[in-house]
């Protein structure tokens, strides 16, 4: 090994031991300022595949046909429990603001099952 | 270790490593938590795998929300891009990484300009000055999930926030290149995400033309030394230091300079709050007037303390947190062991930025063995402060109360 290549190397060692003893030594206050490096810079840019689906019911179709077009189940799942009179118009919302193509005649049913699985009048799950 | 009761992992064994071990782990072992849960109704949450993320809590699938993971704010003061939160509004979203690929992308400047401009974001970093800032970043709805009574919209815990450093061009010099017309009254941001239905809005988000010559306001190419990750808007997003998530639009392609106000359903009815120095009502009532939603509040959390964790009697604990405001600047942080009968000063950490995370910590020695209630409460420059009890709006916008922490003494 030359001179040259052993000073490195030692070097090298010193640096890796203080690096060490800083860190267990560091005070638990101090907290870094930058991140860590991300280790999923390089990922794929594909997202996750599936989504979540309805509760099952009747209407539950009605409900995929007319919701899922523009949004998962999460949107209505991860509401608080709503009243009759929410889930009404959060449907008028969707057609209203959104331009949901919902039929008139279809927001009855679509307010009764999300009432009914995802409203205040009836807890059960 | 550092999750508080708002937050509760679902598996316990992970809590005690996780976030320590994070950074070193591969993504494998950070799936051993695969759910969260929220202290409130319906606030069971998946951790899920996103590109470019670590797992964080999804709040909704398509398009995705997710929410970071609220150790992570304890593991250093800028969020690490594989943390940060994602919000999306349009069904299309994110757009497809082949629109937003160098031969593809293009931002166009437009409306009341002198000169219209097409520009590559290349020509963006070689044609103007570059700037950086470090500002937090977060939801107008931020802590939603905790309103009472609760409220409608994307029911979040205290996740979707973060404090990155971001480097791009100033907004002002990208329209001077353009030329304000005399007539410019508002200045209109569009990214790429669209809607399904063409019935449906488009999320445009707009702000007033003498604002936008605000040097601070950036057209962001990178977040914390790294091009954008796909899902915080990538190849250029708008940096709005000190204000809401909600103008920070993402896939920025289209800047539109208008001689009238902007009156698009995300300005009007959407993302408005009360028109009072609070923004806040009485619980279960209308506002009589509203204005768009704009500056931050007053914020700070205690991250070093899990909620329910069990501390010695006359054992030194160091108690670390975070507080920001709009950029005025956090002036103080104090801290009450005992529900708020008294308070402590903090010793607050240096200021990395106006518009950051400024971390703060304390020691605390609890004497004898009882179940105490912490608390944190940052004052600004301005003396602006927060409040100890929740105040309340039909949006569910702008929480910024203090948020108490119980543990017990043993």
């Amino acid at each position: 090994m030359s001179p040259k290549l052993r000073l490195k190397l030692t070097r090298f060692a010193v640096r890796r031991l203080v690096a060490t003893f800083c860190v267990l030594t560091a005070p638990l206050a101090e907290i870094p300022v930058e991140p860590a490096k991300n280790p999923f810079a390089a990922d794929a840019w594909k997202l996750p595949a599936g989504q979540p689906e309805f509760r099952a019911g009747p209407a539950a179709e009605l409900v995929t046909n007319n919701c899922l077009l523009c949004h998962s189940a999460d949107y209505v799942a991860t509401q608080p429990p709503l009243t009759r009179a929410q889930w009404q118009a959060g449907v008028e919302k969707m057609r209203g603001k959104f331009g949901a193509p919902i039929k008139t005649n279809d927001v009855p049913a679509l307010v009764e099952y999300l009432t009914n699985n995802y409203g205040k009048e009836n807890p059960a799950k | 270790m550092v999750t508080p009761d708002f937050l509760t992992l679902s598996r316990r064994g992970f809590l005690r490593t996780g976030s320590l071990l994070a950074a070193a782990l591969p993504a494998s072992r950070l799936l051993a938590a695969d759910s969260v849960t929220f202290p409130f109704a319906n606030g069971e949450r998946p951790l899920v795998k996103y590109p470019q993320k670590r797992p964080l809590i999804r709040l909704t699938t398509r398009p995705p929300q997710l929410e970071t993971p609220f150790s992570v704010f304890n593991e250093s003061l800028l969020t690490p891009n594989d943390a940060f939160y994602v919000r999306y509004h349009l069904t299309n979203s994110p757009p497809k990484p082949e629109a937003l690929q160098p031969d593809q992308f293009r931002l166009t400047v437009k409306g009341k300009v002198a000169t219209p401009l097409t520009l590559s974001v290349e020509e963006l970093k070689t044609r103007f000055e570059h700037a950086e800032v470090v500002a937090v970043n977060q939801c107008s709805g931020n802590s939603r999930g905790f309103f009472q009574p609760r409220v409608q919209g994307g029911q979040l815990g205290h996740g979707a926030m973060g404090c990155a450093r971001w480097r791009g061009v100033r907004l002002a010099d990208v329209l001077k290149a353009a030329g304000l017309d005399a007539s410019a009254k508002q200045v209109v941001f569009n990214g790429l995400d669209t809607p399904f239905l063409p019935a449906t809005p488009d999320f445009l988000k707009a702000i007033e033309a003498d604002q936008a010559l605000d040097p601070e306001i950036l057209l962001a190419f990178e977040q914390n030394g790294e091009a954008l990750p796909w899902l915080n808007g990538f190849p250029l997003r708008l940096v709005v230091p000190g204000h809401y998530g909600t103008y920070w639009i993402k896939h920025l392609h289209e800047i539109t300079v208008t001689a009238a106000e902007f009156k698009g359903f995300f300005m009007n009815p959407g993302y408005r709050i009360p028109d009072d120095p609070c923004a806040a009502i009485e619980p279960g009532t209308t506002p009589k007037r509203t204005v768009p939603i704009s500056r931050f509040n007053v914020r700070s959390f205690i991250t070093s303390v899990e909620a329910g964790a069990t501390l010695k009697a006359g054992v030194q604990t160091l108690v670390r947190g975070i507080a920001f405001d709009d950029g005025h600047g956090i002036r103080e942080v104090v801290f009450s062991a005992d529900g708020g009968r008294s308070w402590r000063t903090a010793e607050l950490g240096q200021q990395v930025d106006k518009y950051a995370f400024r971390e703060w910590t304390i020691a605390f020695t609890p004497e004898r063995a009882a179940q105490l209630t912490l608390l944190a409460k940052a004052t600004n420059r301005l003396g602006q402060s927060q409040p100890l009890e929740p105040l309340w709006n039909p949006a569910g916008y702008m929480r910024n109360c203090v948020e108490p922490v119980s543990v017990h003494v043993a």
